[in-house]
């Protein structure tokens, strides 16, 4: 099929053998790519395994949309048993990797075993080594970036850890560029366990499309129909933070351990300030509307911004001053940290303080504590070893009803949307597939401009809509969503794109169906790896249900736990599940499951 | 009077962030809006209730127009 580099790279890093297989066409025409691939490896490969052991396999995985001249395609996915939730763990980033390793002939990295030593793998086209990191373990990752550019050019492809990865923080992400981060269910710790510090790839080579001619005019119209959208200008004005306003207008900002969802100094910290505040631009490769915003942080050192690193750092643990903010960020990106993921467990230690069920004082907003807590976090000492395991861990361990305000589902942290008063992005939370991560659907604005308050089955049937374009399509593309979803980029022109690279016209049913196949062959996973899992799994935390907001327009508000209920029902009954959540024989048999349902249900 | 609030690329178009007008008498929020207003991906709430650029308002009326954002 072409479009494909049509290889996986294996490499075994504590024997050293490299092979290099072939993709077979059904696993292109029935996965697509990025996720959908690394569902399938995992699924067909580890099984029953601790996650930082070296049976563990890293993915990296790109799709037939990777780095061809369209808009946003500088993505990858890269996936692994997770160590933070213990079931399939995935993000995306976008990276000169993404690039270079389809340059270099593969579409996939498969990385397994565990090197004696720290190293690094250095991949030039067909030639694949691996060189002494002894140096570089340590170093955090622009340190680290800077050494390896320095060696192999600016604009190699690398993908790093810094110390948070090589400690075994279970929410330590995969970093590139100084700045692009994926993995957010502990990836990085996954690398770590490995004694690998980086990836550096150098490819030379070209892909063939279909019809290159095609692929490239309609690429073309694509990037200048993206410039002549009516947002577009205000878009690069202030990126994602203009949700921050937004988000704090309907309610939905998490503040204070997502304790509420307005905070009081909002307008310290929204886009406008930032666009004050803005020196300069970032983002990922093949991009017109690049989303990172940098500024001087408190520190006087340059660091970017965006609203999910805004509304966890911020708002979430009382901070209000944006270069403050930014200086959190950098040092999150330098030691490979999730910024969501810290910013809930900044919040969370900053309640447990304030309830007086941990003896340190560390105050809503405390800047220094903040800082301090980052470093303890990167290295899993003092304060920060309660919640190097993540929120759910840390509540665990604390007991005394914390896990009621542990704000994460299946153990990865919520990102900054705050569901008091939400209950279709509650559900999007609560059924993404790797835990509460918003990439799968953010459906807040469809709920707001519809029924808000409604939980009726339209809001599941949208939901899953979302799921399949976002979680489904874009992810396994692998193409960045943002186009589409914030200047509304038109989703006709996918397909079109497809055909053009492989020749295969496929259009948007044929594509949910892909993408039901990898969320089922994901929920099967979950099953497999976890035999307890099931209904339970898919609630927000109890404090959605139980405390209502206290302040702002949407005072008194909280969700309705037997609502919620009845809306996991149906979303599992349009999924073809059964009560408890695990797909059915008849629904994995429809998709070509068979050998899967074989396993899970017999 | 009535207030009307504009949220990201929209308070570009209506020329402010806030307005707050002394309506004679009640009329279609579109009267009250530039005529380049976009009719599409806008969610216009008017005390708190879903409605449109024909919704009536009046003065008392507090009216958010924000864009149909999609979450990053």
């Amino acid at each position: 099929m072409k479009g494909y580099a049509g290889k996986w790279l294996r490499v075994d890093l504590s024997t050293g053998k490299i092979s290099k297989e072939e993709i077979p066409d059904a696993m292109k025409r029935d996965f697509l790519g990025g996720r959908g691939f690394a569902v399938k490896l995992l699924w067909d490969e580890v099984k029953h395994i601790d996650p930082l052991s070296e049976k563990n396999k890293l993915i990296f995985s790109t799709g037939p949309f990777t780095g061809q001249a369209l808009p946003s395609s500088g993505k990858m996915v890269i996936a692994s048993k997770s160590p933070l939730t213990g079931g399939y763990g995935d993000g995306n980033i976008g990276t000169m990797a993404s690039i270079h390793l389809r340059k270099a002939g593969y579409d996939v990295l498969v990385l397994e075993g565990k090197s004696e030593k720290p190293c690094y793998l250095l991949v030039e086209d067909e030639n694949v080594k691996f060189v002494d990191a002894s140096e570089l373990w340590g170093k955090n990752t622009f340190e680290a970036q800077d050494i390896l550019e320095k060696r192999h050019g600016r604009n190699s492809g690398i993908l790093i850890i810094g110390p948070g990865g090589e400690n075994l923080v279970r929410f330590s992400t995969v970093m590139s560029q100084k700045g692009r981060a994926g993995g957010r269910p502990g990836l990085g710790a996954v690398m770590g366990s490995k004694n690998l510090k980086a990836v550096v790839i150098k490819g030379t080579g070209s892909i063939p499309n279909f019809d290159d001619e095609k692929l490239k005019e309609f690429g073309k119209k694509g990037y200048e129909e993206i410039k002549g959208k009516e947002s577009y200008e205000f878009w690069m004005r202030q990126g994602t933070m203009q949700a921050f306003e937004w988000c704090n207008e309907n309610s939905c900002l998490p503040t204070y351990n997502f304790k509420e969802g307005v905070f009081e100094f909002s307008k310290e910290l929204d886009g406008y300030v930032l666009e004050k505040l803005h020196i300069d631009r970032k983002g990922c490769p093949m991009c017109n509307m690049q989303c990172g915003h940098v500024i001087k942080d408190a520190g006087d050192q340059r660091a970017e911004l965006d609203y999910e690193n805004v509304g966890m750092l911020g708002p979430n643990i009382g901070l209000r001053s944006l270069p403050q903010i930014a200086l959190l960020n950098r040092m999150a990106d330098e030691w490979g940290l999730d910024t969501i993921s810290l910013g809930s467990c900044i919040g969370f230690l900053m309640e447990a303080s304030e309830r007086g069920l941990i003896p340190e004082k560390v105050g809503w907003g405390d800047f220094e504590a903040a800082r301090k807590l980052i470093i303890d976090i990167g290295r899993g000492e003092g304060l920060g070893k309660l919640v190097s395991q993540g929120t759910r861990n840390a509540s665990e361990t604390l007991g005394k009803g914390s896990h009621r305000w542990a704000m994460h589902v299946k153990g990865l942290e919520i990102s900054a949307y705050n569901c008091h008063g939400c209950p279709g992005m509650a559900l999007s939370f609560g059924t993404s597939p790797i835990g509460a991560s918003h990439k799968d659907a953010w459906i807040i604005a469809w709920e707001i401009s519809t029924d808000r308050f409604s939980y009726g089955k339209e809001k599941v049937e949208k939901l899953i809509e979302f799921q399949r374009i976002r979680g489904g399509f874009f992810e396994s593309a692998t193409v960045c969503r943002l186009p589409w979803v914030e200047v509304s980029f038109g989703l006709h022109w996918y397909p079109e794109y497809l055909e053009a690279i492989t020749g295969n016209r496929m259009g948007w049913e044929d594509l949910y169906k892909i993408g039901d196949r990898i969320y089922n062959l994901i929920r099967a996973y979950w099953k497999r790896e976890i035999p307890q899992f099931g209904r339970t799994w898919d609630y927000p935390p109890d404090r959605w249900f139980e405390e209502p907001l206290s302040q702002g327009k949407m005072k008194g508000v909280k969700l309705d736990r037997e609502k919620y209920d009845q809306m996991l029902s149906w979303y599992y009954e349009l999924r073809g599940w059964d009560k408890n959540g695990i797909p059915t024989k008849e629904t994995l048999d429809d998709l070509g499951l068979k050998e899967v349902s074989k396993e899970i249900i017999g | 009077m009535a207030e009307l609030k504009f949220l990201g690329y929209l308070a570009e178009i209506a020329g402010a962030r806030e307005k707050i007008l002394v309506l004679d008498k009640p009329m279609l929020l579109r009267k009250v809006l530039p005529s380049s207003f976009p009719e599409k991906n806008v969610i216009i709430l008017i005390d708190k209730r879903v409605g449109n650029l024909d919704s009536v308002i009046e003065n008392e009326s507090s009216v958010i127009l924000m864009p149909m954002l999609s979450g990053g």
